[in-house]
């Protein structure tokens, strides 16, 4: 089962659906699609809804794809966290640094 | 008869008889038997009217007479003469008093004691030193006063303070004899009373060595000693010199103090056998002394044993109910420097929840109604007993072999090491990858959640866990390779050992960085130590891998 669920374009900024655990397994396949998503000048979010688990290789892909957005000024940012994914955000101090959306249509009303 | 001869007779036999009383009195009463001899045989002299007196003992290991008191113009004292010399020879030889009224013409007159003693003998009067069958020598008066002869009444004069004499000498030698013995005894009492010090005594509850010894003697040749170094391990070790009794004791005290004094040192037991070789044949032990001898490093927070064995009876891992011997890797000890290297052979056993027995060839040389116990005895009964705790079940075992109060045949010495850690409560052997890590994930948070942590608890662990497996896939073995998990319940505890096989990693590369930045790696070891309460890194011995232990109070 890949992480990736869904990728969609609303409204011109990129939605990448992740579901299930995130781990060195398919982190990799994320930071892939998160900067070839960026690749192509769209902003985007992360709905991560259906993910109950991330480890520090699904963070580092995450703070990779934060990274190049700003590198290109695009906007980046995450939605609808779960409780064990906002811990794990929280442990590495990164609640504040990425902007987090309770939901989807929040997030892209930001954008 | 006329009157006046009669009385004198009778006064002359009556003072006979008082100078025999009073002089074995003085015999038996005497502290210094050597004085009383001395007085007893001038009394003799004045009274027999004697030129000189001599007292011949006969020396045990010669076979030679010493003249130990005398009366003469010359002091003899300390003269010695050959075995069988002269009349003195012949009168112990004969063991009857003889009187010799021209030593001239007596075929065994041999005048090595006019040599000395500066007189020309003529006659002599000898009586035997003896008690019973035992012959001690002899008393011998030389040459009656105005040329005169001895008497019959001078012989049986002689005859009667000879045997007062030589009974006065043989209780003497013998309460000596016994004085000596009892200060023997003492002796032995008091090295067997420093050799039990110097054992250890019994260990505090939960300590995962225990030893036990009873010795056949009351000095004992079997050791065994327990040592808690400083970096948590225990090193212990049960031995036994060759022989019995106080120089066998002697060796084994000087192998002990070895032990105990180069465990801290060697902190392998294979190079820790070789030391102690190489030191106990500097000063080779007597009369081809060996030592034979097993030795153990156990680390309690991995269950493994490092295990060394030079000659020794074969050590005996019990566990699962099952029994594996670990025979001898080299011959024993203090016979020659070369004959165990320096580093010889080790096991690395891994005790996993069993125990690790080691003991004395009195054991299973023990005989009992069906001959001897064996090795197979041995284990019947640390299988009957396993269920007692460790101290209790050495009392047992030993109490079995020789039933409290009997001093057993040999001495007999058991040590145990065990594994007290609790039972995990998961146990995994795998293959580390990234492919794995949801699977490893799964079952820990499954563990965790049975044993009571709530889900929160729960999900903290397993982040632990995954980014523990992410390190050793990624930095300890830069790919794939075995790892073994294992979850313990420690009371309000949850504990987690990571064991790889990996070099021995870098501790300043697990580091946790600084949040400050914002970089993508370097998070992992941060989640550890942030979720869990206690984080440990332990290289194992001799760089075969690395041990992870974490741990979390899960109330």
């Amino acid at each position: 089962m890949s992480v990736i669920l869904d990728v969609r374009d609303m409204d011109g900024t990129v939605v990448v659906a992740l579901q299930g655990e995130i781990d060195l397994q398919n982190s990799p396949e994320l930071r892939k699609e998160l900067l070839a998503s960026l690749a192509s000048r769209h902003d985007v979010v992360v709905d991560l809804a259906r993910v109950d688990y991330i480890d520090s290789s699904g963070v580092a892909s995450l703070i990779e794809g934060l990274q190049a957005a700003r590198r290109s000024s695009l906007k980046f940012s995450l939605a609808a966290a779960s409780a064990a994914v906002m811990r794990v955000l929280k442990l590495a101090r990164l609640d504040e640094v990425f902007a987090i959306h309770a939901s989807v249509d929040e997030a892209t009303k930001g954008h | 008869m006329p009157e006046d001869a009669a009385r004198r007779r009778s006064n002359s036999y009556h003072r006979q008889i008082d100078l025999i009383a009073e002089m074995s009195h003085e015999f038996t009463t005497s502290r210094d038997l050597g004085q009383a001899l001395q007085r007893g045989l001038k009394r003799v002299t004045a009274f027999v009217e004697a030129e000189a007196a001599s007292l011949f003992l006969i020396e045990e290991q010669t076979g030679e007479l010493v003249c130990r008191a005398c009366v003469g113009p010359v002091d003899i004292t300390g003269l010695r003469l050959p075995a069988g010399h002269g009349v003195v020879g012949r009168v112990v030889r004969q063991n009857a008093v003889a009187i010799v009224k021209d030593a001239r013409n007596d075929p065994d007159f041999g005048a090595l004691v006019d040599r000395h003693s500066g007189l020309t003998t003529r006659s002599i009067l000898c009586a035997p030193l003896s008690v019973r069958d035992q012959r001690l020598g002899a008393i011998e008066l030389i040459n009656k006063a105005g040329n005169g002869f001895f008497r019959p009444r001078d012989r049986q004069l002689l005859r009667a303070l000879g045997a007062s004499a030589a009974l006065a000498i043989s209780n003497a030698r013998l309460t000596r004899a016994m004085v000596d013995q009892e200060r023997v005894r003492r002796e032995l009492e008091l090295a067997a009373e420093i050799q039990r010090s110097m054992l250890p005594g019994r260990m505090p509850d939960n300590f995962p060595v225990s030893g036990l010894n009873r010795p056949a003697h009351e000095v004992s040749g079997d050791f065994f000693d327990i040592l808690k170094l400083a970096d948590g391990r225990i090193a212990f070790a049960v031995g036994d010199v060759s022989g019995k009794g106080i120089n066998a004791s002697l060796v084994m005290v000087k192998a002990t103090s070895l032990f105990r004094c180069l465990a801290k040192t060697h902190r392998r037991p294979g190079l820790l056998l070789g030391a102690i070789n190489r030191e106990l044949c500097e000063a080779a032990a007597p009369g081809g002394m060996f030592v034979t001898m097993a030795t153990g490093l156990l680390d309690p927070r991995t269950g493994v044993v490092l295990l060394a064995n030079a000659g020794h009876e074969p050590s005996i891992l019990h566990r699962d109910g099952v029994f594996t011997a670990f025979p001898a890797d080299a011959p024993p000890l203090a016979i020659d420097r070369d004959l165990v290297a320096k580093t010889m052979p080790e096991r690395r056993i891994e005790l996993a929840g069993g125990a690790l027995y080691l003991f004395t060839d009195g054991l299973p040389e023990t005989r009992g109604d069906a001959g001897m116990v064996g090795a197979e005895g041995v284990c019947r009964l640390i299988s009957r007993f396993a269920s007692l705790p460790a101290d209790r079940r050495l009392h047992s075992i030993i109490d079995e072999l020789a039933p409290a109060g009997v001093s057993p045949r040999d001495d007999l010495t058991l040590l145990v090491a065990e594994d007290l850690r609790p039972k995990p409560i998961l146990a995994e052997q795998f293959e580390v990858c990234p492919e794995c890590l949801c699977g490893a994930r799964h079952k820990v948070e499954a563990a965790a959640l049975a044993a009571g942590c709530s889900k929160e608890l729960a999900k903290d662990v397993v982040l632990a866990v995954g980014e523990a497996c992410q390190n050793i896939f990624r930095h300890a073995y830069g790919g794939k390779g075995e790892v073994i998990m294992e979850l313990r319940h420690y009371g309000d505890w949850l504990e987690v050992q990571l064991m790889d096989f990996a070099a021995p990693m870098d501790v300043g590369k697990i580091k946790p960085r600084s949040l400050d930045e914002l970089r993508p790696g370097g998070l992992g070891t941060h989640f550890i130590r942030a979720v869990m309460d206690q984080v440990s890194y332990l290289p194992l011995p001799d760089g075969t891998g690395n041990l992870l232990t974490m741990r979390k109070a899960i109330r």
